[in-house]
């Protein structure tokens, strides 16, 4: 529709308008916006008091105090800003097997529905693609509503190919960000976990909201389609693994894929994170309607 | 049951190492993943791996199933199975074709008599079918039950050749004595002498058949060049009647003549036609029909209606102008220098004159005047002006009809004797005409030229050139025929022959031709696509009397006794095609789980 893709249809991207970005803390924005900034501004949140200087505008002197105390008293109020919003989307090789389960497919979407409910907030929004085989999308911040048809277009133009470390590439993007704000990252997180903690922990120490959105094959969780005696080759570093699968290896191999779900989600929670799971057989907008909290969103 | 070869299971021993190499063997389908991580947790669960504990699927049991089978198809696993088999001869000669009083063939009521027997017998013994003609032979492998036997004798028709008669007693004396077979059925024309063997059961369906037959049909040039052929017919009135039969003669499908005969009971007769106009093919019909058609027709052809070829040889070809005037000859001349032996290929006959070829030609040859002393023939000469004829055979094709007194020799040679060739005429000095055969050829050798003397001025000198033209040329002479059921050599150029049936057989030549079991036609087709005629015809006289058949006589020997047996019956064959068929199995189910793997992966 428009330029977006089929999911979008117009009741879904009205349940998206009506859902906003809950944030555990307050970050400065670029411009005016919806969200409280650390900054001292102009809104209606009481914010702290100072004394009064020459020069200030005394219609924030609050008179009841200087009655109570004999002393001049400024009223300072929060400011309100937009949220600098940081959607990760992962476009490694594993996204793209097994091939049926459509993952990146899911995580595209998944992306773009993020960057609308930031945009349709006033918030700006900078979409960063990990790996992938031609970076069509520009790591700047894009603010309006409209240039979600844009974001669209460039993210279906990546193929998702290659390899990446996690702890080193979201090192790197830290550096290259700079400003606090909220962070989605979409990834299958099929990486060695302790890849995965260290490059989570690196945007906590740097004041990030980070949410943890895990895109799984319903396919791939169940190891369907794989029978008999199969040499896997992991699809990023072109490692072998001969495997002979019956129904028994298959519950233990959804046992471990499971296991590390869980384990990714347990350090998501402790940390203070968002972590939600979506797997490909499931409806993506009615992912999207249920997992509204575990997404950090709000009505 | 049991083992031919006990020793192969010794590979038993082997199966182990081969299900061993099953497991190395196994190539798994490559699949690629997102992430073989989760699959790494699996390796230790693996058991299937080389090492580990054989994965018991199906694939397993059935390869295992195939190795044992292989095992056992090596030791020649065989079942013992009762072995008397039943032994049935049917007599399918010509003979067999005569129609009985019921209107069936002999040959139609012994296969229905053979038929009803077998049905009666039990039905899991195995059968060995013997036919009688043209050779007595075992008709097709050994039938295993009695209804695969009575299908195949279903199958059965006479031929046109006839029984030789001391190959069929012997068949049979042999296979009485054999003591394997339980029992011997026998179905034919002729019965039996006393004794019997005991295991034999003869069905005797030759009742006698009043007929009367064609014997022989040849065909004859009375003299060399004559256009009108001479026919012989022999006529065998083997009934109890005296009967007047007719001969009618055709040419190509046209009536040539026609002759009566009357016969009477068992009386042969010989019945001419001394000028039948040229044809390709002779038919003669006897009428009237009688209940054995084939011997009531016969067929002729005339080889000497073709022009004869010859090839001439002289370093004065001008010589052989005189031949030219010889009716159905056709002369190629050729100087001593121009010739090769190549030229014989197509030739019946060929002269050589003042020469001799340097090896012994590959055809009939006249020499005239031969040169001394050539290392083939050898001749000595004396030359001498005039030839003083001195003496020669009363009683020789070549001198036969000359008056050797009118014969003026004025020039020419005396030729010593040779060590292989006999003088027919002979003068003061030595021989004046030898002739001889060798390598299968005939060869006459003269002192003298008879052709500069050719035609009516010198009568004695043109009948002598033109008697030992017909002599080389082999005319003149009664041709015993050819026979159904007797093999002939196939002439030299014939690459295919077509049968009376319109069916053809491809025939190199210098080699026997066994495919004379019917009477008619024989085209002989060479490689420029000529054809010659060559008829065949049933055997003589004898075939003809249906009345007087002789009788089998057995000699019976102490093995006539059955002896009890078994038969091993290998079952490795059986094995062989099931290891074929599970092994196909597998392979097409192995095939298509592995399409659907990396079709849903």
């Amino acid at each position: 529709m428009f330029g977006l893709p089929d999911e979008f249809t117009p009741t879904f991207l009205a349940h998206l308008e009506r859902l906003r970005f809950r944030t555990r803390q307050q970050f400065a924005g670029m411009g005016k916006g919806a969200h409280l900034s650390p900054k001292r501004g102009s809104s209606l949140e009481f914010s702290d008091y100072r004394h009064y200087s020459p020069g200030d505008d005394f219609r924030y002197i609050d008179w009841g105090l200087y009655g109570r105390t004999d002393k001049v008293y400024i009223k300072l109020f929060k400011e309100e800003e937009d949220l600098l919003t940081y959607v990760f989307l992962d476009a490694s090789a594993s996204m793209a097997y097994p091939a049926a389960d459509n993952k990146f497919h899911a995580a595209m979407l998944t992306a773009l529905a993020l960057s609308y409910i930031a945009l349709a907030s006033g918030d700006r929004v900078m979409l960063r693609v990990l790996a992938g085989s031609k970076q069509t999308v520009e790591p700047t911040f894009v603010f309006g509503r409209h240039r979600i048809v844009e974001l669209a277009r460039r993210v279906e133009g990546l193929k998702p190919t290659g390899e990446y470390d996690f702890a080193s590439t979201l090192s790197k993007e830290l550096a290259a960000i700079r400003r606090a704000g909220k962070v989605f990252i979409v990834s299958d997180f099929l990486m060695m976990l302790n890849s995965i903690t260290k490059g989570l922990s690196l945007f906590l120490a740097a004041t990030m909201d980070v949410t943890a959105v895990q895109i799984l094959g319903g396919r791939e969780l169940a190891a369907q389609g794989l029978d008999g005696d199969v040499e896997v080759v992991d699809s990023e570093s072109g490692e072998r693994v001969r495997v002979s699968i019956s129904e028994r290896e298959r519950r233990r191999y959804r046992e471990t894929m499971l296991r590390l779900t869980r384990q990714i989600k347990s350090f998501c929670l402790k940390r203070g994170l968002h972590y939600s799971l979506y797997t490909t057989d499931n409806d993506f907008q009615q992912f999207f309607l249920r997992a509204v909290s575990e997404l950090g969103l709000a009505h | 049951m049991g083992f031919l070869y006990p020793g192969g299971l010794i590979f038993f021993v082997i199966v182990p190492v081969l299900i061993g190499a099953y497991l190395a063997r196994e190539r798994p389908a490559r699949v690629i993943v997102s992430s073989a991580a989760a699959f790494r947790a699996l390796r230790g669960f693996r058991r299937e791996r080389f090492g580990g504990l054989p994965r018991l699927d199906w694939t397993f049991f059935l390869e295992t199933l195939v190795l044992c089978l292989a095992v056992l198809a090596i030791a020649g696993v065989y079942v013992l199975r009762p072995s008397n088999p039943l032994a049935v001869v049917i007599d399918n000669s010509a003979a067999m074709q005569a129609k009985t009083s019921s209107g069936q063939s002999r040959f139609q009521l012994a296969l229905a008599k053979v038929d009803a027997m077998l049905a009666d017998e039990d039905g899991g013994s195995p059968v060995y079918v013997y036919v009688s003609a043209p050779q007595p032979h075992r008709f097709g492998a050994p039938y295993s039950t009695i209804t695969e036997a009575r299908a195949a004798l279903a199958g059965l028709n006479p031929i046109d050749a006839p029984n030789q008669q001391s190959a069929v007693t012997a068949m049979l004396t042999d296979i009485a004595s054999e003591g394997r077979f339980n029992r011997i059925i026998y179905a034919g024309a002729n019965a039996f002498a006393a004794p019997i063997p005991p295991k034999i059961h003869a069905i005797a369906v030759g009742d006698a058949v009043p007929n009367a037959g064609i014997g022989s049909f040849s065909l004859r040039r009375e003299a060399f060049g004559a256009e009108a052929l001479h026919a012989a017919l022999t006529v065998g009135n083997f009934s109890t009647e005296s009967k007047t039969f007719e001969v009618a003669i055709s040419g190509d499908g046209r009536e040539l003549a026609r002759a009566k005969l009357a016969l009477g009971p068992g009386e042969t007769g010989a019945v001419e036609f001394p000028s039948l106009a040229p044809a390709g093919i002779y038919r003669a019909e006897l009428t009237p029909p009688d209940d054995f058609a084939l011997d009531n027709v016969a067929y002729a052809t005339a080889g000497a209606v073709r022009s004869v070829p010859i090839v001439f040889v002289s370093p004065t070809p001008r010589d052989a102008d005189g031949l030219d005037s010889i009716p159905g000859v056709s002369v190629t001349t050729r100087t001593p220098d121009s010739f090769t032996p190549a030229d014989l290929a197509a030739a019946d006959l060929a002269i050589f004159e003042y020469t001799v070829p340097k090896d012994l030609p590959p055809v009939n040859s006249l020499l005239v005047m031969p040169p001394a002393s050539d290392p083939v023939f050898d001749f000595t000469t004396t030359a001498a002006a005039p030839l003083q004829i001195a003496g020669w055979r009363n009683t020789d094709p070549l001198s036969d009809s000359i008056n050797f007194r009118l014969l003026n020799l004025q020039r020419g040679e005396y030729l010593a004797q040779n060590q292989w060739m006999s003088a027919v005429v002979s003068g003061d000095g030595g021989a004046l005409m030898l002739r001889g055969e060798r390598g299968g050829h005939r060869f006459v050798a003269t002192g003298f030229n008879p052709f500069p003397y050719l035609g009516r001025r010198n009568l004695p000198m043109s009948i002598l050139t033109l008697n030992a033209l017909g002599y080389l040329a082999g005319l003149g002479q009664s041709s015993a025929g050819f026979r159904t059921g007797q093999p002939w050599l196939v002439p030299a150029g014939v690459t295919r022959v077509i049968l009376p049936s319109g069916r053809k057989r491809r025939t190199t030549p210098g080699t026997l031709f066994t495919d004379v079991d019917q009477q008619g036609v024989y085209d002989l087709e060479t490689g420029d696509g000529s054809r010659t005629p060559r008829a065949i015809n049933l055997a003589d006289l004898s075939v003809s009397d249906l009345q007087n058949l002789p009788q089998f006589r057995i000699e019976t020997t102490g093995g006539a006794e059955v002896q009890p047996a078994n038969e091993k019956s290998s079952l490795s064959s059986d094995l062989i095609i099931a290891i074929i068929a599970l092994l196909t199995l597998e392979a097409l189910i192995a095939y298509r789980r592995r399409r659907r793997i990396l079709a849903e992966a």
